[in-house]
Order: C-alpha cells, then structure tokens, then sequence
C-alpha cells in the first residue's frame, strides 16, 4: 500500500479559501536546537477534525502557533482563512481553547470564571454573563453554576474549559486532550458534547492520542508523528483506501509459506499471522484480487478454508504509516 | 426549542442548544479594559466572601482617618484663631505617602491579582485571548496603581474641600490662593502609585505564592532603606546621594521635588545640600519603575507562559 499524505496543492496563502487550517512548510526549531514541527504541509477543511500524535508529537505546539503565542521558524500558517503572521493576537478572537492541563482558578464560581473570559475575548460584561448562562447551560452544568471551581470533580471542571473555550461563540475551537482523566461515562458525554460543536457551526480541532475519540467525533484527521504530518484527509476516504484480506490455507505442511512466495510473486504483498492464516494487503487493488487468490490456491494444491476481508483501523493505519 | 420530555411526565427539559453570538466585540481594548476591572475587583475583595474584603477595606479605611480627623478638628475650632488651636494640621505634601497603611494595602493586594494567575496555571488561557503580555503587565500594573492612587488621592480631595469651607477669606479665595495644589497632589499621588505598583507587582511575579510575594515586597522595601538608613547616619552632617536607596523614602524625595522643588526638605533622608541629589532621586526612581516593568515584560512575554 502507498498511502502517502495527499499531494498538497492548495491556492497561494492569503488568497479566500473555506480551509480550517492551511500550512506551508511549516516548521518550528525552538533556541535550544529541538525541533518541533518539521515541514509541515497541509489544508484542512472546516468542520470536526482530529489532530492525533503520540504524546510530545507537536501537537500542542502546533496549538500555540495557531494562536499566535509562538512564531515559526519557517514556513506559513493560515488558520480560518487569515494568515496567522498578519495579526497574531488578532486571530485569537476567532479562536477558543481547551488546554489540557488543570487551568482554572479555584475561587471564582463557575459562572464568574466563564464570564470572565468572555470580558477577555472583547464581550460586553452583560453579554458575556448571559453567554455564560448559556454556555455553562449547554455543557449541563447549569445547576452548579454559582459554585466555586474549586469544589468541582474532573469531568466538571473540564466541561467548565469547554464552556469558557465557547463563551465568545469562536469559529473554531481548539480542544487539547479532552477527555484526558474523565471516567468512561464522562468521556462519553464529552465525547457527545465535542461531536454537536460542528452542528452548531463551530469547527472543532481536537487533540488527542485515542485514535477511537477521534473516530467517533471527527470527519477529517490529521496524523502527526515527531512533528512531522503522517497521513492528513477525511477519515471515511483514509480508511476505504486500506484494505486487509485474511486467508486461512491448509492441504500441506508448508501451506502458508509456499502461498506466501506465490502472492508475492503475483505481486501482493501479505504477512503470515500463524501456520495457517495470511494477511494480504489489498490497498489499491480491485476486487479481481479474489480472483487472484483463488487461482493461487488452486495453483498452489492449497485447501481454502476462510476467507474474510475489512478495513484498517484508524491504530493500524497510524502505525503503519508513522513506521514508512 | 426542542422539549426533550413531554410536558404530561409533569414538568420539561428544554435544550436550548447553541445560539451564536452576534452583538458587539470590543476587541483587544476592550479585553484589556476587563482585565483591569478585573484585577481592581479583586484587589477589593468585590465578588468574593466577606473575609476577602476586610482586610483591604480595613487599611483602606485606615488611610482616610488622618484626613478625616484634620476636617473635623478646623471644623470644630473654625471660629478659634489659628496660634490658639494647639494642633498640628495636615499639609497637602505630608499626606503623600503619610500612611504605611498603603504600603500594607500594597503588600497583600499586589500578590493576590498576579500569583494565582501562575499558581493555578491561568496564564494559557489568558493568552488565548486577544490579549499580550503586556497587555496583562498593563492591566495589573495598571490596576494597583489605580486604587493606591485613587486611595491617597481621595483623602486628599477631603481635606482640600475641608480646607476651602473652613477658609476665613472664603472657598473662592482659598481656591485662588491654592491653585498649585490641583497639580501637585494628583502628580505627587502618582508618583507615590507607580513606585509601589510597578516594584510590588514585579516582586509578587516572582514567585506563585502569595504570601511569598507580600513579604518580599516588604522585604524589597524595608532592607535596603535599612541600609540607607546606615549609611546616612555614617555620612552625617555631610550627607550622601546614597540616601535615594532608601526605598520607603524615595518616592517621598520626588514628591518634595514635585511640591518644593528640592529634596529633603524634612531633612531625614542625608540628602540635604548634596549636589545632584534631586537629579539623583529621579533617575534612581526611573530606574527602578523600568526595570520593575522591563522585569514583568520578560515574565509575561505570552510565548513563554
């Protein structure tokens, strides 16, 4: 399979584009020498998209570059449609953000807190406090809005980031971890939360390591392994162009090795699971490889007993294209 | 509106959903203008149990009784001529600085607007805002300069009015007589603001635990006066410019300038008749005040938080 990332050949920056997030060679060395981001070249449409890595791939970096708290080394950035370099703290206007780590100051009740942030995104002091109404109303904490943060469990407290993320209705949000310490039930109801964004008109850029959060919410994912882009496009599009055909073979002692010389001479390539089965690669082949592997049975003297094919998932698709 | 549960089950749950927000945004001066609200509010206490409030309230309270016990005495003794009185009255220019009760406010309140930004890892989420660096220093500098201003200014507008009714020539001549004042009181108050403000927010960034940071200002304070105070008693009757190090005295040597226009004038600070002294003062107060906010530059610089 050759699932390269998609070829990139977006309109000049700074020209009206409906992309989420466009990159060009978008690299970041920070003074000691690290880099973070490497290369990076990418145009994401708008909507519910996940931003996956392991933990220290540079997705929190890349976070801070679209909201203008670092500057590139090199290359551009464009997020909703306007260069990040042109205005900085400008952009944060259009922005909300989730940071993964604990950030709210015990002592000031929930309603107090999103309020707050809204006066600090440019709203009105009445308009923030009613935003923050309804904001902690859409996250369900509407009854504990009086309360101190303090007092608050996990998952409330990351309901409340959420809401304050939303208080100045941003075009687009960016989530860190969000779901980071919550209970299966909680990440559920987060999980939920971040999925209806994208109804509302919000777009969501949600990071995360849980390739499976990232499955059930988003429609677009972005791959990034040591700061540089895996794979990037519409997850339904990524996953159909992967394809796995499991073949259990039987009839003689070398059955698996004999079939596995015969596929790879007939050009598939596949992966002996035990003595028995083999995993045959169908990415970019048609159906005719059935057809292919029945007439190397049959060449081969091979018994077939199974036959069963299914698509990567979101893991193996990641391994496999962070180990290219 | 969507009712999730029929109104028959004896009640309803409405999911109000997500309205967008299309009123007015006021931008960067507007977040700005709300952090400095903000860090005033909390300073005083407001929208914060009652505990919060009393310690502020009480020295602020403390500040005023000065200037409130001058009224009443030129109130009481109005009509009784001035020789016959037997009682010290406040001057504009002693007012300035008169209390330690503002260097207290300063000490408890400068810490509690910046350490638990830090303590409670706000700041990313500050910065997420249309809002800089300095933009944050301006607004917290900004917001203790403004009640320690407003709160050495205000007494001061007691007794000039105090003053102007109890003038045997009249108010309208008392003011004629006194225009000077309407300058040097505000400048004098601002100089006295700024000192403490840019030093005590600087020293409280320091550190993210609020008593920390109210002891070392104080510390800040009181050491190196203690120095100066030393090294003016070694250098008597000549004096030293090394008396600007005293920080508790310093901003009251520029109000001296600011009132008098020369330095010492209560002869306390070892600078009396020493060539350069008032040059010496300011430039040391500059210094102090721009590396206080070059300092707090370099805490907030938004890339770093």
């Amino acid at each position: 399979m050759t699932l390269a990332p998609p070829a990139v050949v977006p309109p000049p920056l700074g020209a009206p584009s409906p992309s989420l997030l466009r990159t060009e060679a978008l690299t970041l060395t920070y003074p000691g020498g690290t880099t973070a981001l490497h290369d990076l070249a990418m145009d994401v449409p708008r909507g519910s998209v996940g931003l996956v890595g392991a933990n220290g791939a540079g997705k929190t970096t890349l976070f801070r570059l679209m909201l203008g708290q670092l500057h590139p080394t090199a290359g551009r950035l464009e997020v909703v449609g306007r260069p990040v370099a042109d205005d900085p703290v400008g952009i944060r206007s259009r922005l909300g953000y989730m940071p993964e780590h604990d950030c709210l100051p015990n002592d000031q009740t929930a309603a107090d807190l999103v309020a707050t942030f809204g006066e600090l995104a440019g709203l009105p002091a009445e308009a923030a406090r009613q935003r923050a109404s309804d904001m902690l109303d859409l996250v369900g904490l509407d009854e504990a809005r009086f309360r101190p943060v303090g007092g608050f469990s996990t998952g409330m407290r990351q309901r409340t980031k959420l809401a304050q993320a939303l208080v100045a209705d941003p075009e687009l949000v960016l989530l860190d971890e969000p779901t980071a310490g919550l209970d299966p039930m909680g990440r559920e109801e987060m999980l939920d939360l971040v999925g209806r964004l994208a109804t509302f008109g919000v777009s969501v850029l949600f990071a995360t390591h849980l390739l499976d959060d990232v499955q059930q919410v988003c429609d677009h994912v972005v791959m990034i392994d040591a700061g540089r882009l895996v794979v990037a496009g519409p997850i339904d599009d990524l996953v159909a162009r992967t394809g796995i055909l499991r073949v259990e073979v039987g009839g003689r002692p070398d059955a698996v090795e004999a079939f596995t010389v015969a596929l790879a001479a007939a050009g598939l390539r596949s992966t002996p699971v035990d003595a028995h089965v083999v995993d045959i690669d169908t990415a970019e082949h048609g159906d005719e490889v059935f057809d292919t592997v029945r007439d190397l049975v049959v060449a081969e003297g091979l018994r077939l007993y199974a036959l069963s094919s299914r698509h990567h998932s979101l893991d193996e698709l990641f391994v496999q294209e962070a180990q290219r | 509106m969507s009712a999730l549960l029929p109104p028959a089950l004896g009640g309803a749950v409405y999911d109000r959903g997500y309205r967008p927000y299309e009123g007015a945004r006021g931008g960067r001066a507007a977040g700005r203008w709300a952090l400095w609200r903000l860090t005033v509010r909390r300073a005083l206490g407001l929208r914060r149990s009652w505990r919060q409030k009393v310690l502020p309230w009480s020295l602020l309270g403390l500040v005023s009784i000065p200037a409130a016990v001058d009224l009443g005495v030129r109130y009481a003794t109005r009509n009784t001529p001035v020789g016959e009185i037997g009682f010290e009255f406040l001057t504009f220019r002693d007012y300035v600085g008169v209390s330690t009760m503002l260097l207290l406010f300063v000490a408890v309140s400068a810490p509690d607007v910046i350490c638990p930004d830090r303590h409670d890892r706000v700041l990313p989420l500050i910065f997420a805002r249309p809002l800089t660096g300095d933009d944050y220093v301006l607004a917290k500098v900004g917001g203790i300069f403004s009640l320690v201003f407003g709160f050495s200014f205000l007494p001061q507008v007691l007794l000039y009015l105090g003053q102007m009714l109890v003038a045997e020539d009249g108010s309208l001549s008392y003011v004629g007589d006194h225009l000077d004042i309407l300058w040097q009181v505000p400048l004098a108050c601002a100089v006295l603001a700024l000192f403490y403000a840019s030093i005590a927010v600087a020293v409280a960034s320091l550190t993210d635990r609020r008593i920390v940071g109210g002891l070392a200002f104080l510390g800040t304070m009181f050491i190196p006066s203690i120095i100066a105070g030393g090294i003016v008693a070694a250098s008597e009757p000549d004096g030293t410019v090394l008396g600007v190090l005293n920080l508790l005295g310093l901003p009251l040597i520029v109000r001296d300038i600011v009132f008098e226009g020369r330095v010492d004038i209560d002869q306390d600070a070892g600078l009396a008749g020493v060539a350069g002294a008032g040059v010496a003062a300011v430039a040391f107060y500059l210094l102090l005040v721009g590396a206080s906010l070059a300092l707090l530059h370099r805490r907030y610089d938004e890339g770093r938080q």
